[in-house]
């Protein structure tokens, strides 16, 4: 008798993997599913920001950076490539300005190229000017 | 029979991570071996001390891919115990399950190697395939595969929600039944008992001298275990047993690990059940207080030991990290004598090496 369970077992087991869906993803051509608290590239909410700087302190990988004139004239710098996303800058922050996306981040060769600018302060002053 | 000399490693297809061993045979026999440290040495315990405490909790949890959960855990609560914060339930009862979950993941990664090294390549496949389960719900929990991020200094960065714990109640079921067919397949075979019965026995005493930790040395018999001995919360109030084994051969370092899935699981399951509602994190201050502690928590391995001095600047003075591969890698020559070629991989395979961790 056991040995009869165990051979259903086994056929049980072939027809599952024979008719089951498979377990890796053909990428990119079928769209990834990813996990709900992902934490893919960051976003910034510029209204909220105040260039306080507690995510460039807290950053292991520098992956930001803060140029500050004065209080309200700055400009914030990520790079993605520098970035552990680790979440650490989403925690640092009190008024919940930067957060982790549920995207893939993208890859290159030239890190350079991906560079974002969060905020310019500076730019925005010199415009106005 | 002349002796010859043959070096495995730093790169080697029986290693998964760099290690050199030198041994010296005479025919079929191992007569012993040199073993040399030091090539992902990453000066983690230095970088520490030029970074903030919060950054530190990264940095610590790129230490190790397989236990980074266990080693920001005891950062966090090292640094928590300086700060004198008290923590919700809540905090405990998650770290507590991905610790859980990461000794499951864990273990089966190892079964799997072992498996393979034997080759029994049909068990590699199932062990890896049952981890990718667990691997899956961690991800899906904390948004990390292998650097999952949970911990902050006073908390947990996410909480479980009310998909979580059914998800987990159903991985834990599942692997219930997965894992006792694989208990079944290992226990009667006799392939795996013949390559590992009596290959390289340590008694207790040898444990002692070298202060090894973890399931080596509860196989060997030495009756140790932090989740029982120097509790951190929860532990305190689950009920689990601590596998010891007497023998301290390559099969009983393979039943200890095995058990230990199964009382993981059994823990698993008891922490959705009992999880208290509240808070996941209180606010900690960015100043951390003069002052030492050492704190000691179980990992996959063994005990994991961190001492942290604060000088109460923004960085800490000194962090020392003592993992339990360390004493693990200094029983390997005495190992490594009088036993066949065929058992070099067995041996290796037995007690689990992680380099990333003893080399830091």
């Amino acid at each position: 008798m056991q040995w009869l369970k165990k051979r259903m077992r086994l056929l049980l087991a072939l027809v599952e993997a024979l008719t089951g869906e498979a377990e890796t993803v053909s990428y990119p051509k079928t769209e990834l599913e990813l996990p709900k608290g992902y934490r893919g590239a960051i976003q910034l909410d510029e209204e909220k920001c105040i260039g306080c700087g507690l995510c460039v302190m807290d950053c292991p990988a520098h992956g930001l950076e803060l140029e500050k004139e004065s209080k309200s004239v700055y400009k914030l710098t990520y790079y993605p490539a520098r970035c552990a996303y680790c979440g650490q800058c989403e925690r640092a922050c009190h008024r919940q300005a930067i957060t982790h996306t549920n995207q893939l981040p993208g890859s290159t060769t030239d890190p350079e190229s991906i560079i974002v600018i969060l905020k310019d302060q500076k730019e925005q002053e010199d415009s106005d000017e | 029979m002349d002796k010859m000399n043959i070096p495995i490693g730093p790169q080697h297809p029986l290693l998964k991570e760099p290690l050199r061993l030198n041994i010296e045979i005479s025919g079929e026999r191992v007569l012993g071996g040199i073993l040399r440290l030091g090539y992902v040495h990453r000066g983690i315990e230095k970088l520490a001390q030029t970074r903030n405490y919060n950054q530190n909790v990264s940095l610590t949890e790129r230490v190790c891919g397989i236990c980074s959960h266990v080693h920001t855990t005891t950062f966090c609560r090292a640094v928590e115990a300086l700060l004198g914060l008290e923590l919700p339930e809540r905090v405990h009862y998650i770290r507590a399950l991905m610790c859980e979950m990461e000794r499951i993941h864990s273990h089966l990664l190892w079964l799997g190697i072992l498996a393979k090294h034997i080759g029994l390549e049909m068990v590699f496949m199932h062990t890896w395939h049952d981890r990718e389960s667990i691997l899956d719900v961690m991800e899906e929990m904390s948004g990390g595969r292998v650097a999952h991020a949970v911990n902050q200094i006073g908390g947990v960065r996410f909480d479980l929600d009310e998909d979580h714990g059914p998800m987990v109640d159903s991985t834990v079921k599942k692997l219930k039944v997965d894992y006792e067919e694989l208990l079944d397949v290992i226990e009667h075979d006799t392939t795996l008992k013949a390559r590992t019965q009596g290959v390289a026995p340590l008694s207790t005493d040898d444990m002692k001298r070298y202060c090894v930790v973890g399931p080596v040395a509860r196989a060997s018999g030495v009756d140790v275990d932090m989740r029982r001995d120097d509790p951190m919360p929860p532990y305190d109030k689950l009920d689990f047993q601590v596998i010891t084994h007497p023998d301290g051969d390559a099969w009983s370092r393979t039943y200890v690990r095995l058990q230990e899935i199964r009382q993981s699981l059994h823990l698993c399951k008891q922490i959705i059940d009992d999880i208290p509602e509240g808070p996941i994190s209180v606010r900690a201050p960015r100043k951390v207080p003069a002052g030492e502690v050492v704190m000691r928590s179980e990992a996959p391995r063994g005990e994991l030991f961190y001492y942290l001095r604060s000088d109460g600047s923004d960085y800490p003075a000194r962090l020392k990290i003592r993992t339990p591969t360390l004493p693990a890698l200094g029983i390997l020559p005495e190992q490594l004598s009088e036993i066949h070629i065929a058992d070099i991989p067995v041996v290796l395979a037995g007690i689990d090496l992680c380099i990333a961790c003893a080399d830091r």
